[in-house]
């Protein structure tokens, strides 16, 4: 069962087209990153699939649903978002703007002491918004879409302004939320952060998905073919995977003569720019 | 359509607590109180005079105070977080009116008792200033979702502070420029229109018809509002 499904989507912008016949489909428990630079239409496609904007041409279904019904009341409490534009109550405190949420959730109290446990921001729920840092704001924001743990939590760069003590708090808590059932999109360009917390990934270049799969299949995929064996003697030896390296290494390890071996995988980025031929920024 | 009276409440408690803390704006409840200890003891025709309270109130109080509690919203991306939520469109509309409405009833009613305005017709008094309020809150709820930021809705809330308010008197130049009777149709002229009305002891026919102007004028502009949300829910 897919949680998201997206077929042929296109969005255009006057003559720009934002997204060129995008399809893919997120089964539903899975952890997708969409990794891409700013502009490569990341957001725009998130917002048509939480019919905040309407695609040009092809069909979006969100839990098996249209998304343009994602706008239905019903349908509002099975997602949770957090982009880079979610605002917060600035006069309030951080546990006034999630009594805000909760409320409008119908939820009982007790599910701010759990968040804010979440967040790690328990000690400070009585400060003010205004007073917090940008790493405790991305916190509460986060804190406010998944107050009510949604089936689908939609995240675009969502560690983008936090330290890596917060990120790895943060990551935790996502993979928790998952464990219990919890799919999520997650925009990003961080590279790392796709390959320590998504199960697929897709990277998107202006508007067109170029690959998708699994870190470990990308990287499959996209090796050189090619093996690095470092000699007891400092040396280093790029060799290819033939009969005649085979030979080699057969000989080297004879006399006892290896270190360590390796094949030479891509990393993500190193994918996305050989796919795009553009840095990740 | 969806109506919860728990996230109207929700609206509704935030909107306080950001308002009261919020002295820019809380600030506003000041000048109708101000201007009926300025005109209590002036003499002349006061109804005309308490008309021009009233409809300076409405537009200073109202309708500036929903324009700014939505365009802050605005700048803030918190009314796209709203969207977000289960709220539905009545639900935030009718939250984050109430607070206004009920901050303008009380401090209208407060501004009736200090300039010692008395009419036979409480009840009549009442429905026309409720309906007015309901009307100029949806002229700041239009302000507010037309303005990007919160300093563009202040200043888009005085054309409507200079018309409405300047409106009744406009019409003293009628018939050297008989194409300002148009004015004579703004609800802030109908609400003069009705309290002199009253004051004469005008037949229910004649006190009727000011009445209906002013509610098809709060009908019409809540519709516009209600659009205009829509549209906000969505990017272009």
């Amino acid at each position: 069962m897919n949680a998201i499904s997206v077929q042929n989507i296109q969005k255009a912008f006057g003559g720009n087209m934002a997204l060129k016949d995008v399809s893919f489909e997120i089964p539903k428990g899975e952890i997708f990153g969409f990794l891409g630079p700013s502009g490569s239409g990341k957001t725009t496609l998130l917002k048509i699939l939480t019919a905040q904007l309407e695609a040009t041409d092809g069909h979006a279904a969100v839990m098996e649903m249209p998304s343009r019904m994602m706008q239905k009341t019903a349908q509002k409490r099975r997602f949770g978002i957090l982009t880079d534009n979610s605002g917060l109550y600035e006069r309030l405190s951080i546990e006034e703007n999630l009594d805000v949420f909760r409320r409008l959730y119908d939820l009982p109290k007790s599910s701010i002491d759990q968040v804010l446990h979440f967040v790690n921001l328990n000690a400070d729920r009585k400060k003010r918004v205004s007073v917090l840092s940008k790493g405790m704001r991305q916190r509460v924001t986060l804190a406010c879409a998944i107050i009510h743990e949604p089936e689908l939590l939609f995240l675009d760069e969502p560690t983008s302004a936090l330290d890596p003590v917060n990120t790895a708090h943060i990551h935790k808590g996502l993979r928790y939320l998952n464990e219990r059932g919890t799919t999520i999109f997650l925009t990003t360009h961080d590279m790392t952060e796709a390959e320590s917390l998504c199960e697929r990934v897709a990277i998107l270049h202006k508007g067109e998905i170029r690959a998708i799969g699994a870190p470990d299949e990308l990287k499959k995929v996209h090796r050189d073919g090619t093996l690095t064996v470092e000699l007891t003697s400092g040396e280093k030896e790029r060799l290819s995977m033939n009969e005649d390296s085979a030979t080699a290494i057969a000989g080297w390890m004879s006399r006892g003569q290896i270190d360590r071996m390796y094949t030479n995988e891509l990393s993500l980025g190193d994918i996305f720019i050989k796919l795009t031929g553009s840095e990740l920024v | 359509m969806n109506v919860s009276l728990k996230r109207i409440q929700a609206i509704f408690i935030k909107d306080y607590k950001e308002f009261s803390r919020n002295y820019a704006v809380s600030i506003m409840i000041l000048f109708p109180i101000a201007f009926a200890l300025l005109y209590r003891s002036e003499a002349g025709d006061q109804a005309a005079i308490y008309a021009f309270i009233m409809n300076f109130s409405l537009a200073m109080l109202t309708s500036f105070v929903q324009a700014c509690l939505i365009a802050e919203e605005k700048e803030r991306n918190t009314l796209r977080s709203l969207m977000m939520t289960p709220a539905s469109m009545l639900d935030v509309l009718i939250g984050k009116s109430a607070l206004v409405f009920l901050i303008s009833a009380a401090v209208l009613a407060f501004t009736t008792y200090l300039f010692g305005y008395e009419t036979s017709n409480v009840m009549l008094l009442a429905a026309a200033l409720g309906i007015s309020i309901l009307l100029y809150t949806a002229i700041g709820t239009i302000c507010g979702l037309y303005s990007k930021t919160l300093l563009e809705a202040s200043l888009s809330v005085f054309p409507v502070l200079i018309i409405f308010t300047a409106g009744p008197f406009a019409l003293a130049f009628e018939e050297q420029y008989p194409f300002l009777e148009v004015l004579r149709y703004l609800p802030s002229s109908q609400l003069s229109e009705l309290l002199v009305a009253m004051e004469v002891g005008a037949a229910a026919g004649e006190l009727a018809r000011p009445l209906v102007i002013i509610s098809v004028w709060a009908v019409v502009l809540t519709i516009i509002s209600f659009i205009l949300y829509k549209k906000r829910l969505m990017d272009q």
